[in-house]
């Protein structure tokens, strides 16, 4: 146990490190690319521009910039005003986009881990069946088709077609469809890791022991075959839990989904430096996060994995 | 251990997702209230700004003027026609020349008007908000539209005389000073509310006077306005809730649409254009907007041949006849009907259509100074072969041209810049074929909108797209962008070395200006004819040289007008009382919605 927490402190310090630079690089690559927040079609007087670079401290040089920045953001986790959307802080920015994307995210990637194992594992059972093929085949066409085409599919039947949902994100029921959207492609993923890990452990020795020891099917199958074949999902589940609560661009914009997504971009094609930093920390924090998570849970589903 | 230890994992990990958003409720999402009176519409993403000082945006202005009520507004008359009306103030008071030649208005305010938290609205408000707006501690877009008041930025001369009385001194006459006063940036607002930048983007913040106030706002997502009580003319809003959804994807607006979810959208994709106009041939509108869409060329940029001897003011000389017959090489015709599809007037000078001489005729009409055409090509669908027979001949004077190919043979290879997107692209493509027909390579580069902006106002290129939208109905705003210090300079004219070709003449003594100048550098001519423009008093001098700036400016070929954008936009048949203003506001609060057949 000691060991572990040994290893879990390890990796919160890398974690902290890893941020920081993805932080710094950020800094000076977003100030490095032409551009500037306050450039737009009709240019402002210099006068007032002038103005707007001393009013956020821009007129200041670089270096002196990042400090300001890190003691801010570190010592009281203040991550500054939008340069475009005026009066608005960043972190209310954040905090309202990640508000939804994390629940879009969340529903999501559960969704899909639950169904995915659960097809996955008949796949596996039923090998070359009927049923095993045709998840298969459904699987191989979700997991190539991109969220886009997947998205306006679901819009143009479902939304304009049938108009059963909304073609809305605000509106009632109008997260159900990108829901959906997001979770196909993870669903489809799982399920063929699902079933290529089960198939894999239910060739190995220990099962085969099992059954002629006389163990049930059922006891098999839950008590030594699954939990051992959840191994990759689970490397590919945290990462992936952190991408998709991050927002997806494409999604929030086909169905106006106030998501995280798209003040990311946003920021970017702005050059809203804050809010570049703010979506770049919290992002990055997350999935550093993730990726630590799903190292620990390893160890907990297979003890011969040494965390050291 | 283990078991729990997953657990507890599992646990955190899930909690770390919710906590990000604790803060809020589950967005449950929009009013379900079936309001008798209410309109879903989507004009674009959520505004940087509802703030009507700090808002440069028009989908932001729209907003604004249905939260906002100034001295004067934009109404449609009985006719149907659009025109600039009191609001707040009693009357439109005509200016009372000043003996320095400065105009005092002197407006008094209509008894009952009121904030939406039920306190008065004063002269005192508005004198407030025009020198915040104005000031250059606000830094805002558009604080600029107050360079006409006198003691612009930061004294001007604006004074609330008593609760109900508002003086202003402008510079001299502005014919479309009315239209200013009905402009989001002067409006009032409330010295104690606007304190901090903040108060803009809540609902319990925001105090207005207009017809609505903000009930929800859901960061984008959507803004729903309700109707104000307190507002002066209460009565005459028949629509009781306006729902503002924020999306910018033309898709989701059209899919949104046609599943009858929201009745307005203010954008289609590009694609959809021939299709939409066709399945919705009343509900597709094509309505006119003031602005150009246009190609300009760096000034600066070489030219000539290698083997040219030119130099100097002779170069320049060349380089502007070779750029104006490039420009007749292009269909405009082609661009609008083929490539653009919505309804966009071919163009041939840079000043919009739109934009009214003080007789009333059209400034465009009489652009250019021809008999057989507006402006200064002729863009009719006749006359393209004879355009480009001569923009060949004029060529011949300074590449080599082979006879045998129809292809000049030595011109330099020059980059189109252009800012991503298929539309832009699609006209690229159209421009670089046309020039390719007779032998002039030109790339095409395409860059993010913000580089975009940067390398086009830097100068880092040789030809590139462009376009204006009118702020006010005035040519000045299409002309005085080019000043050598001007921000909007693109063309990079009086500066480099541009800077030093005297080479330009003007003679303003027919309009009561004693200045001539033979030769004169952009400088000495073009800078010093908008100044002559902004401080002239006489509305008919003040055009003509209008139209005399126009000519300085094209005769340089620098700026190559394609066509006259229109606003087109989707509105369902069962709303009435809408309307849109030439600068692209939308208006809905004397709308209705005909209950469903």
């Amino acid at each position: 146990m000691s060991k572990t927490t040994a290893y879990i402190i390890k990796r919160l310090v890398l974690a902290i490190l890893t941020v920081w630079v993805v932080v710094t690089v950020t800094f000076f690559v977003m100030h490095a690319v032409p551009g500037g927040p306050f450039l737009g079609e009709k240019a402002v007087t210099p006068e007032v521009l002038a103005a707007l670079e001393a009013k956020y401290g821009l007129d200041k040089p670089l270096i002196e910039q990042y400090f300001t920045y890190l003691r801010d953001v570190f010592t009281r986790f203040d991550f500054g005003p939008s340069l475009k959307q005026r009066g608005q802080d960043v972190i209310d920015i954040i905090a309202t986009g990640m508000k939804t994307s994390a629940k879009l995210g969340v529903i999501a990637a559960f969704s899909a881990l639950a169904v995915g194992v659960v097809l996955g594992s008949v796949a596996a059972l039923r090998r070359n069946r009927f049923i095993d093929k045709f998840i298969m085949v459904i699987t191989t066409a979700f997991v190539s088709m991109p969220s886009f085409i997947m998205g306006s599919l679901l819009l143009i039947v479902f939304a304009v077609k049938l108009q059963l949902l909304p073609a809305n994100g605000a509106a009632a029921n109008g997260l159900i469809l990108p829901i959906i959207t997001l979770a196909l492609y993870p669903t489809a993923y799982i399920t063929r890791l699902t079933r290529s890990s089960m198939l894999d452990v239910l060739g190995q020795d220990y099962i085969r022991t099992a059954k002629a020891k006389g163990v049930s099917g059922m006891k098999i199958i839950f008590g030594h075959a699954l939990k051992n074949s959840l191994i990759p999902v689970i490397t590919y589940f945290g990462p992936m839990l952190a991408y998709i609560v991050t927002g997806s661009l494409v999604v929030e914009r086909i169905f106006s989904v106030p998501g995280i997504g798209r003040a990311f971009v946003n920021s970017i094609i702005n050059r809203d430096y804050p809010l570049i930093m703010g979506t770049t920390i919290i992002l990055a924090a997350l999935i550093v996060i993730m990726n630590l998570v799903s190292d620990i849970l390893y160890k907990v589903v297979d003890p011969r994995i040494n965390l050291e | 251990m283990k078991k729990t230890l997953a657990l507890v994992l599992a646990l955190c990990m899930v909690f770390a997702l919710c906590a990000c958003g604790k803060t809020a409720a589950p967005a449950e999402t929009p009013a379900e209230e079936v309001a008798p009176a209410s309109l879903a519409v989507c004009l674009a993403s959520e505004p940087d700004t509802l703030d009507p000082a700090l808002n440069s945006a028009v989908d932001g202005a729209t907003m604004v003027a249905h939260l906002f009520s100034g001295l004067a507004k934009w109404s449609q008359n009985e006719e149907g026609a659009l025109v600039i009306v009191s609001d707040l103030a009693k009357e439109l008071v005509e200016g009372v020349v000043n003996e320095d030649g400065t105009v005092t208005y002197t407006y008094t305010l209509r008894d009952g008007a009121k904030w939406s938290d039920g306190k008065d609205v004063t002269a005192g408000d508005f004198e407030f908000a025009w020198k915040r707006a104005a000031s250059e501690e606000l830094a805002a877009d558009y604080g600029y539209m107050f360079e006409i008041v006198k003691g612009y930025p930061n004294d001007l001369a604006v004074t609330a005389k008593d609760d109900k009385t508002l003086e202003v001194t402008l510079n001299n006459a502005v014919a479309y000073w009315n239209e200013l006063l009905a402009f989001p940036t002067y409006y009032p607002v409330r010295e104690d509310v606007v304190g901090s930048e903040a108060w803009a983007t809540a609902p319990e913040t925001y105090v207005c006077n207009g017809p609505y106030t903000i009930s929800k706002w859901e960061h984008n997502s959507v803004i729903v306005l309700e109707k104000n009580a307190n507002y002066i003319d209460a009565d005459t809003v028949t629509m009781d809730v306006l729902e503002f959804y924020l999306s910018d994807d033309a898709t989701a607006m059209q899919a949104n649409f046609e599943n009858g979810a929201w009745l307005m959208i203010d954008d289609v994709p590009t694609n959809e254009i021939a299709n939409l106009k066709a399945k919705y041939p009343t509900e597709f509108v094509v309505a006119g907007q003031i602005g150009t869409y246009y190609v300009c060329w760096n000034v600066n940029e070489n030219l000539l041949p290698e083997t040219s001897t030119l130099t100097g003011v002779e170069a320049e000389a060349a380089e502007a006849e070779i750029r104006n017959a490039i420009a007749l090489l292009y269909d405009r015709n082609y661009i609008c009907e083929e490539i653009g599809q919505a309804g966009q007037v071919p163009a041939s000078s840079f000043v919009a259509m739109g934009m009214t001489n003080p007789d009333g005729t059209e400034f465009y009409k009489t652009a250019g100074g021809n008999e057989d055409f507006y402006g200064y090509y002729d863009v009719s669908v006749e006359a393209l072969e004879g355009n480009f027979a001569s923009a060949v001949e004029t060529l011949k004077k300074y590449y080599t041209y082979d006879e045998a190919t129809g292809m000049f043979t030595d011109v330099p290879v020059l980059s189109y810049l252009y800012n991503t997107s298929d539309a832009h692209k699609a006209i690229g493509e159209y421009l670089q074929s046309a020039m390719a027909s007779v032998g002039i390579e030109m790339s095409l580069v395409n860059q993010e909108w913000n580089t975009f902006l940067n390398t086009r106002k830097e100068g880092d290129y040789s030809v590139a797209r462009n376009g204006w939208l009118a702020d006010y109905n005035d040519p000045i705003c299409f002309l005085d962008m080019w000043v050598s210090a001007s921000g909007n300079n693109d063309v990079q004219y009086g500066r480099g070395e541009h800077a030093e070709l005297a080479m330009y003449s003007i003679d303003l003594t027919p309009y009561g200006v004693d200045y001539v100048v033979e030769n004169g550098t952009w400088a000495e001519t073009y800078d010093v004819l908008i100044s002559e423009i902004k401080a002239c008093t006489d509305t008919e001098n003040r055009y003509a040289m209008m139209h005399l700036a126009e000519d300085l400016l094209m005769s340089t070929g620098c700026i190559v007008p394609l066509y006259f954008y229109t606003d087109i936009y989707m509105i369902d048949d069962s709303i009435e009382g809408f309307f849109a203003n030439p600068l692209g506001y939308k208006y809905f609060m004397n709308c209705t919605v005909a209950a469903a057949e």
